[in-house]
């Protein structure tokens, strides 16, 4: 397995109330919800630097909408 | 970027004896170069004699396209991808490539991450579905356990998906996956996953 390094995070109560909620109903530990956050936020990230847009699409209507990064 | 390896073994099918190799965390250049040098020109050969024969295109392995230089080049640095490769008697056995921003669809475990199989492929002369009698055994199976391993360290508790080419799909059922049906929306492959249960077992028996 990788070597990790260990940091300190800040988060506010409300911060920490979602982290707690998104461990609970994705089943996996505070630590690996952040970490995929990472991943998510930087493979997003890669794709919007390369001028592709990130759309969401209702599956009933089939609306889309832009989800604009700043 | 270092890279870990483990020693597991493989089965010489000739001679029925175990073979030691490698397994990486990563697809390395050596890699790439194997695939290019020793795999498309192995590969190339089945295709031509396949293309001899007069058997349609839709019948040759499903895989006969993939490039895995290009396949690494487009996730180069990005976290939400991993890859593992088994290296034996010097030279690239198989590579598989995973992407960890999938989420579950098998009912028990819907919404939830999984380590998603994006790719996995087997060097040609170990490939009996290719004609000739396979070299070695045991490669395809090394790299499923070593995303399944990945799901657990992950915290994904053994959590696994992947769309599965026709030849492979007896392969999937037989290790315990849960077959999800055809999928539209990915060019009508089967989608099997694997559950926390299901992970146990098959890490047990192999």
């Amino acid at each position: 397995m990788t070597a990790k390094r260990t940091m300190t995070l800040n988060l506010t109560d409300a911060e920490m109330r979602v982290l707690d909620e998104l461990s609970v109903r994705k089943d996996i530990t505070k630590t690996a919800v952040l970490r995929q956050a990472l991943r998510l936020y930087q493979t997003i990230d890669a794709r919007v630097e390369k001028g592709e847009k990130l759309l969401f699409e209702n599956e009933a209507t089939k609306e889309k909408a832009e989800l604009m990064l700043l | 970027m270092t890279v870990d390896v483990s020693t597991i073994y493989l089965l010489d099918v000739a001679t029925g004896e175990s073979v030691e190799a490698e397994l990486r965390d990563a697809i390395e250049q050596a890699q790439l170069d194997d695939w290019q040098t020793k795999w498309q020109p192995a590969l190339l050969a089945v295709l031509q004699e396949l293309a001899r024969k007069g058997v349609p295109m839709s019948q040759w392995p499903q895989s006969w396209h993939w490039n895995w230089a290009q396949k690494t080049a487009r996730v180069q640095g990005l976290l939400a991808f991993r890859g593992f490769s088994v290296v034996a008697r010097g030279e690239t056995q198989g590579l598989a490539q995973v992407n960890l921003t999938k989420a579950s669809r098998e009912p028990s475990q819907v919404g939830k991450p999984l380590v998603y199989l994006d790719y996995l492929e087997v060097a040609p002369w170990n490939r009996p579905e290719l004609g000739a009698a396979p070299r070695l055994r045991g490669v395809g199976s090394a790299l499923i356990t070593a995303a399944t391993v990945l799901s657990i360290d992950e915290g994904f508790k053994g959590r696994l998906g992947l769309h599965s080419l026709p030849q492979a799909d007896a392969f999937y059922r037989k290790i315990g996956m849960t077959d999800l049906g055809q999928d539209p929306a990915y060019q009508n492959l089967r989608y099997f996953e694997m559950t926390l249960e299901q992970a146990r077992a098959f890490l047990e028996e192999e």
